[in-house]
């Protein structure tokens, strides 16, 4: 099921960041997945774009683990020569979710973490717009995509 | 949205949000002469939470709402997550239903292309002849759509397992037919509209977008294409029954809004391709496998991809064991080339007059990244 040249990246990964890399695997032909330590980010996402070849970014979005109580941010990478998709997942804490922003490697993450950070609560520092994407700009009834969001109706008979 | 302030010499012009030519959204474009020096894309006012939706239904039942992320493109966004789905449950669908679900892909390729194609004919100004040309020839793939699903938009024929229906009596003859007369059509519209000096004129050298910004700035689809990078994810990881198909992925090296337009076009002609061979060569057997409704996959992530119209979808599916999805993450492309859009001021010159042919040069269907 999984190739060699999957595994041979989990392998520069773990060689390069040991103390960062939480868990690595091949999930199917052409995907990896890689949890990484928050504080290691920045670091090993520019790695992956300049070392591995990581260049082409799909999109990032959260998932609420709220019996874990984690919040996991995972970004979708893709390499443009070795089309192999890469993604990148942070666990931190539901109480205070806060990640740097990936903005600074690739650009086009913005509104994906523009949408993370409406939806789920996850605050980007030094995000350089971190606006509402598809809320509304008044909107203050939570984070939609977390567990504990309510799902009501709004004005008459609710 | 944004309330900054503006410098004296900028104008901000706020294009929509009622149906800017097509769709809702908002188009913020600060000029400052005739010179475009910032584009925003205000986009959710089509925003219907279709991700917390479908963690509230059964795999099945999702497919419903999936199907009308894209009302043009049907086909090719249920495929993605028919796909998460069909990987989740370890099942694989018969060979004859890949077939039928390859053939109604590129039917809704076809649909979804024409639908630009006239819509980008509309921002060149060759509105109405051009577009209409191509609402006519919708009309044909919609009836052969009807006749093999039952409805001529957002029809859920691919479902876990395999698909609803077998074709019907005469629907080969219908399909070839339909083939032979669409091929002639599309040679006319080169003549007509895409190598129409008024038309090139418009849209030549307008909006370029190199292979290295389109890589790292994440376009998807013909715009990638457009900007002469080969990425398809049929060919990449063939599903349904691409794999078998022969193909070829267009690509073209001009970067500017006219090849993102003849992509298009070839790829039509590549789609027509295929529908031909699908039914030609449709292998005999069962078109489905029965799948309970209510199945559990084993808890677990899922990530399937599919070449929609507009470029690459993604669904990141999280499964806990339970009847519905923990998590669907939809990666759209539309987003990713609106993000495109936006940044095209800062990649080279762009005039105000140019925005519609840019705009619809990258095909946003608002809908697809509001989700």
């Amino acid at each position: 099921m999984s190739g060699r040249a999957e595994e041979e990246i989990i392998r520069t990964i773990e060689k390069a960041f040991p103390e960062l890399v939480e868990e690595a695997a091949v999930l199917q032909k052409k995907r990896i997945s890689v949890t990484i330590s928050p504080e290691g980010l920045l670091e090993v996402a520019r790695y992956l774009r300049d070392q591995l070849g990581f260049d082409h970014p799909i999109s990032a979005g959260g998932i609420d683990f709220m019996r874990e109580k984690l919040l996991q941010m995972v970004y979708y990478l893709m390499s443009s020569e070795k089309r192999i998709m890469l993604m990148l997942k942070v666990n931190i804490p539901r109480d205070n979710p806060v990640l740097p922003t990936l903005t600074q490697i690739w650009n086009a993450m913005s509104p994906h973490e523009r949408e993370a950070w409406e939806m789920l609560g996850i605050c980007f520092e030094e995000h350089p717009n971190l606006t509402h994407l598809l809320l509304p700009k008044d909107w203050e009834d939570g984070y939609p995509l977390r567990k504990d969001f309510k799902l009501r109706g709004k004005g008459v008979g609710s | 949205m944004v309330a900054e302030e503006l410098s004296s010499e900028v104008m901000r012009i706020s294009w929509g949000p009622q149906h800017p030519m097509s769709g809702q959204t908002r188009i913020l474009i600060d000029t400052d002469g005739e010179r475009v020096t910032n584009l925003t894309a205000d986009i959710g006012f089509t925003h219907r939470g279709i991700e917390k939706i479908l963690e509230n239904r059964t795999f099945l039942q999702g497919l419903i709402p999936m199907d009308r992320m894209v009302m043009a493109d049907t086909a090719n966004i249920s495929m993605g997550y028919v796909a998460a789905i069909e990987e989740a449950l370890g099942i694989e669908a018969p060979p004859r239903a890949q077939y039928l679900r390859s053939m109604l892909c590129e039917m809704s390729r076809i649909n979804s292309h024409l639908y630009a194609f006239g819509l980008m004919a509309e921002a060149g100004g060759g509105y109405p002849a051009v577009f209409l040309w191509s609402t006519v020839d919708r009309e044909i793939i919609l009836d052969l759509q009807e006749m093999l699903t039952g409805a001529r938009w957002s029809y859920s024929y691919s479902i876990p397992g395999g698909v609803r229906a077998d074709i019907p009596k005469g629907f080969k003859e219908k399909a070839l037919e339909a083939v032979n007369y669409l091929r002639g059509r599309f040679e006319q519209y080169w003549e007509a509209w895409i190598e129409n000096t008024l038309f090139e004129m418009r849209s030549r050298n307008v909006g370029i977008l190199k292979a290295e910004d389109a890589i790292t700035l994440g376009a998807a689809g013909p715009v990638l294409r457009g900007s002469g990078v080969p990425l398809d994810v049929r060919k990449d990881e063939p599903y349904a029954a691409y794999g078998e198909l022969d193909f070829k992925v267009v690509t073209k090296e001009a970067c500017d809004s006219l090849a993102r337009l003849i992509v298009r076009a070839k790829e039509m002609e590549q789609s027509l391709n295929i529908i031909e061979q699908a039914v030609e060569e449709l292998p005999p057997g069962p078109v489905r496998k029965v799948v309970s409704l209510f199945a559990r996959p084993k808890p677990g992530e899922y990530y399937s991809r599919v070449e929609t119209a507009r470029g690459e979808m993604g669904i990141h599916l999280i499964t806990d064991g339970n009847m519905q999805p923990y998590r669907v993450k939809i990666s759209s492309p539309t987003l990713r080339n609106l993000w495109v859009f936006e940044q095209m001021p800062k990649l080279g010159e762009v005039l105000l007059a140019d925005i519609p042919i840019i705009l619809y040069s990258i095909d946003p269907w608002y809908l697809d990244c509001d989700r």
